[in-house]
């Protein structure tokens, strides 16, 4: 049955676009001008509304997933890069359970990774059938067949568009890959817009504008009394506001600088003698993975209970699941929870909030810190970088921990990989919530998210740097 | 403080896979400038596998070959047509 899966698939995969791998080696500046094309296209896929849509206005069911999904309401990106994340987590995770068997040949990897490619175009067309069809841009029936059609059509083609550009990255013509630069480039985006956005809104007290900055000035000129108005540039409710912002930096300083908190184990050759180095643990061992784990069973959580809530309000184990209302305000029209298990998953909206409620401030944390060390752990032991994995690797590599021997080895990183791990995810989920209390823009986890893709491409950029001379040498 | 990314592990970032491979430091923070050693080839490839979050395996899966600027050129065409839709659109109306 496994193999046969496999075997199943294998005639549609030879019919899927594959990006050819490069033939020789790209230098580092085209790689920098691949990726920034890669981004272009993302952006102007982000823009561009999709051709057809009557309305988007109703409450946004999905306004908690869309930060990790790099996905912008009623336009081309509207799936963002939701189908390769489901795609890739279904299967990895029937591959684990062992439903689907790979076999440890290049070639059956190969499929797999067709396979997931495959399931992903398919994952790409019955969302956009179940966008179209449930109404999210409008009654199906005023829109009309041929145009539902077309809106199917763009969304599928602007999958494959996200897909291949993800590839493209991945194989080696650009730097990292696809998905977090496009996770990172989103954030980034809302923050930006966030601070420094033109547009104005019509509060009780007059228009103000919605970027943080542009209203500091704005407010600065036209309100009389110079200090209220620099209050409420600072405190202002419903719209960003320059507290938001600084928080925003302060977040971003405070991860960057635990980054670099690791142990350094060292380790030398063991082919080669006087050859010596070192194995950093780092505290953010896993990187942002448990919150990307986290955000993704909340957002998941969120879906099925305003679900539910929108089929069955009213009946009991709905109500606990979660109650909705939606607030208007500056934002985007969206849902929030006001009630049951959702609302103590949720953050505090504001400072003043967990005064009021602290009960859901103290749950909140604790489910927090707790989902993310927990996911940190696991993580370590399903993708391979548990202390046995990394023993194996350093002995395929011939290096060995000074003083120690293969078993003493592993007992010496189990001291510290374990940990580092768990500690890494409280600390992180701690991050998040500290940026949640903050008020920090684009919420505690987008931030985070935002953070250490960046980081990571910042590690790249130095490490090319360290191999090849100066920055200035490519940059320039 | 030496810069942290002079260390080139990708275990760190969330990396996975096959293709996970240790580099020694290379000659950036303080420790002296080390001999370049051959077993270090293989860790080139796990340079772009840190990103990868999502994937077990780099092997190519068989299928149409294209090349990245096909892509490009596919993609901008798409924009274009959408684009070319919505002017359609408003015409069709006005």
């Amino acid at each position: 049955m496994a193999i046969r899966f496999l075997e199943f698939v294998k005639p549609f995969c030879v019919l899927l676009p594959e990006i050819a791998k490069p033939d020789r080696k790209i230098q580092f500046r085209e790689k920098v001008l691949w990726t920034a094309i890669t981004l272009f296209v993302f952006l102007i896929c982000c823009q561009i509304p999709l051709f057809g849509i009557v309305s988007s206005d109703s409450a946004d069911p999905f306004y908690w997933i869309r930060v990790i999904l790099a996905s912008n309401r009623g336009t081309l990106m509207e799936l963002g890069i939701s189908p390769i994340v489901t795609s890739s987590l279904i299967m990895q995770l029937l591959a684990g359970a062992k439903i689907i068997e790979v076999g440890d040949t290049p070639k059956d990897r190969a499929l797999f990774n067709g396979a997931q490619k495959l399931f992903g175009m398919v994952i790409t067309v019955s969302q956009a059938v179940v966008y179209v069809m449930t109404g999210m841009y409008g009654d199906p029936a005023d829109i009309g067949a041929g145009v539902c059609l077309l809106i199917i059509i763009q969304l599928f083609v602007a999958g494959i568009v996200v897909l291949l550009l993800d590839e493209l990255l991945q194989k080696g013509y650009g730097l990292g890959s696809g998905i977090s630069l496009f996770i990172a480039t989103n954030i980034c985006e809302t923050i930006v817009w966030k601070a420094f956005s033109p547009a104005t809104v019509n509060t009780g007290r007059g228009t103000e504008f919605e970027g943080a900055v542009i209203a500091l000035f704005h407010l600065l000129a036209t309100r009389q009394d110079k200090v209220r108005g620099l209050r409420e540039a600072f405190y202002r409710q419903n719209l960003p506001n320059l507290m938001n912002l600084l928080a925003t930096i302060l977040v971003f300083g405070i991860v960057i600088y635990f980054q670099g908190f690791r142990v350094d184990l060292p380790i030398k050759s063991a082919r080669y003698r006087g050859q010596q180095t070192s194995y950093p643990i780092k505290l953010f061992y896993t990187s942002n993975i448990p919150i990307i784990l986290q955000s993704a069973l909340v957002s998941n959580l969120y879906m099925i209970s305003q679900m539910l809530a929108n089929k069955f309000s009213g009946n009991f184990f709905v109500n606990l699941l979660g109650v909705w209302a939606d607030v208007g305000g500056g934002g985007p029209a969206r849902s929030y929870p006001i009630g049951g298990l959702c609302y103590y998953f949720s953050p505090p909206e504001t400072l003043g909030h967990i005064l009021e409620d602290p009960i859901h401030a103290m749950l909140y944390i604790v489910f927090m810190l707790g989902s993310c060390a927990f996911f940190s752990k696991t993580w370590i032991d399903v993708s391979g970088s548990s202390a046995k994995d990394v023993a194996k690797q350093l002995k395929e590599q011939q290096m060995v921990m000074r003083g120690h021997r293969e078993k003493s080895m592993i007992k010496e990183l189990n001291r510290y990989i374990p940990t580092a791990a768990a500690f890494g995810g409280l600390c992180i989920g701690a991050l998040s919530v500290l940026a949640d209390f903050l008020g920090a823009i684009g919420s505690g986890t987008g931030i985070l998210l935002a953070v250490t893709i960046i980081y990571q491409y910042f590690e790249y950029f130095v490490k090319e740097q360290t191999e090849m001379g100066g920055m200035s040498t490519l940059l320039f | 403080m030496t810069l942290p990314s002079s260390s080139s592990t990708s275990v760190g970032g969330g990396s996975r896979g096959p293709s996970k491979s240790i580099a020694p430091r290379s000659s950036g923070g303080t420790t002296p400038r080390q001999r370049k050693a051959p077993a270090t080839g293989g860790a080139r490839k796990a340079a772009g596998s840190s990103a990868g979050m999502w994937r077990f395996y780099t092997e190519d899966s068989p299928g149409i070959k294209v090349g990245p600027v096909p892509v490009l050129v596919m993609s901008l065409i798409f924009i274009a047509s959408v684009f070319v839709l919505h002017i359609w659109g408003k015409y069709k109306r006005g």
